[in-house]
């Protein structure tokens, strides 16, 4: 799909750099160069709280992609009629009512999996790559560049969630899927908090090293926004 | 050294207000429009889980075969006419007349009849129970009775099960919003199975203890929950011992223990009370 850069029908506040990139670039940009939780280190103790297991990271990473690309295409749409003022609690207003609607559907459809990840689907409201997506991103893009930053945000997050979650679920519990793999016994440490985090910083060195290895000789330092997210 | 003098936002107008009022306003009134429509949209798919969730604990309670039949009771009261009402169908809207038997406050009969299709929420009255009754053909197979106790945070919903004579065979939690690790510890096998086995005059009596529950009971009632082959052995061996001892409370949990024990003690009792009453008017439907 083409999504050649057009200009807003209203001029947004401020322009970040032009021209928008593709879809393809800007799904590619939340997967590998901007993953949330690899990258930008963003939403981190969530993402260690349901990881134990790859249903779990799966259900919620869903849970997020959802809420991210539909906050960032209800800014994108809206962000003309938000007062700039008060547009951290609108947009705060904005992720809480679709993490509601997604937190209702999946108690409707998905009741066994809701009772063991229902708690932290609530905490979704608070994770800080979705607003911080919105505001850098939605606020000042037109709806299809929006989207698909939404989309790579959300797909960088379900991916990041379920390769932690297979990760800490072989070495922690020597099975992926509930399917056990790894004879001997497993190392209880990777299922616990403190093995969660090892687990991210161990991935986020083997993607450094495989982004580094892809680009050869070219030097790109890395630009991590970093963060303190939740 | 610099000192970043902070510059003050220009002050804002009345107008300036008065779009921000709207702005967070309208952000309100359209996400609740939203909820709304996801609540109504998803509110029939979230009932039926429920249902099938209520009905395989049910049938999982009390042991019950496919060939079981399941007639609901819902109690309901009409303040305005100081009335109890109960109204019975077969559960989960399987085909069958429902019945709908009328109590005074004080247990007289003020009515009953016999209604041709299954009844939804009525409205004017105000849910008071649920009960569950278990038939084998023709032949009482036990019933689960719904009960409700205030937790430490929330209110705790349970199911009790008991045999044609009062006797416990199975009590869970079914609801909790209290805290893992705390209040909803309750929910633990190990807890609710010291009510199994357990008489309703024993039941009656029953208190809460916060001393260490004894090592060889903990087991027995662990083997006894996980259908271990030699735990009902085990569990009924050490019920004569612990049967005239008091429940033990859960660590961490205490009030929601006490609750859950009275509310267990209540629930068996109004129940036992009810049924010698709504018995006879069932007929139709047992």
């Amino acid at each position: 799909m083409s999504t050649a850069p057009q200009s807003p029908p209203t001029p947004p506040p401020t322009k970040i750099a032009s021209p928008v990139p593709s879809a393809r670039e800007l799904i590619l940009n939340g997967i590998l160069a901007e993953n949330p939780v690899f990258r930008l280190a963003l939403s981190l103790c969530p993402a260690v709280a349901v990881t134990t297991t790859v249903a779990n990271g799966l259900l919620l990473g869903v849970a997020v992609l959802c809420v991210q690309v539909l906050s960032s295409v209800t800014v994108s749409l809206a962000h003309g009629l938000i007062h700039p003022r008060v547009r951290i609690p609108v947009y705060t207003i904005i992720i809480a009512v679709w993490v509601s609607a997604i937190d209702m559907a999946l108690q409707a459809f998905t009741p066994a999996l809701y009772a063991q990840v229902g708690l932290y689907v609530k905490l979704i409201v608070a994770f800080a790559i979705i607003i911080s997506r919105l505001e850098i991103f939605a606020s000042r893009q037109p709806l299809a560049p929006s989207f698909f930053d939404g989309l790579g945000m959300g797909l960088g997050f379900l991916i990041a969630l379920v390769t932690i979650g297979a990760f800490r679920e072989l070495l922690g519990s020597g099975a992926i899927a509930g399917i056990p793999l790894a004879p001997g016994k497993p190392l209880l440490f990777f299922a616990l908090p403190a093995g969660g985090f090892f687990s991210i910083g161990l991935l986020m060195a083997f993607f450094n090293w495989v982004e580094r290895r892809a680009q050869g000789a070219r030097a790109k330092a890395p630009s991590p926004s970093g963060g303190h997210g939740v | 050294m610099t000192l970043h003098v902070i510059q003050p936002r220009p002050r804002l107008t009345g107008r300036e207000i008065g779009r921000i009022v709207l702005s967070m306003t309208m952000a309100c009134l359209v996400g609740a429009a939203v909820l709304g429509a996801v609540y109504l949209g998803t509110d029939r798919y979230r009932r039926a889980a429920t249902e099938t969730s209520e009905r395989e604990a049910i049938r999982d309670m009390l042991g019950l075969g496919a060939d079981a039949r399941l007639i609901e009771v819902r109690q309901y009261l009409a303040p305005a006419l100081r009335r109890v009402v109960y109204l019975a169908a077969p559960f989960g809207g399987a085909a069958g007349r429902a019945r709908e038997v009328i109590f005074t406050l004080d247990g007289a009969l003020a009515g009953e009849r016999s209604l041709s299709a299954p009844v939804a929420e009525p409205r004017g009255l105000l849910p008071l129970s649920r009960l569950f009754v278990a038939l084998r053909g023709r032949e009482l197979a036990g019933f689960v009775v719904e009960g409700r106790a205030q937790g430490y945070k929330s209110v705790i919903r349970f199911f009790v099960a008991m045999r044609p004579d009062f006797e416990i065979v199975d009590m869970r939690v079914i609801e909790t919003q209290d805290d893992p690790g705390l209040g909803a510890e309750v929910a633990q096998p190990w807890f609710r199975e010291q009510y199994v086995g357990r008489t309703a005059e024993e039941i009656a009596h029953l208190t809460v203890t916060r001393d260490p529950m004894p090592e060889d009971w903990k087991a027995a009632l662990i083997a006894f929950a996980r259908r271990a082959p030699d735990g009902p052995a085990r569990h009924l061996a050490l019920l004569q011992r612990e049967r005239r001892r008091p429940v033990y409370a859960v660590t961490g949990a205490t009030i929601s223990s006490r609750a859950v024990t009275d509310g267990v003690k209540n629930t068996v009792d109004h129940f036992r009370r009810r049924w010698w009453l709504l018995a006879p008017h069932l007929e139709g439907q047992l």
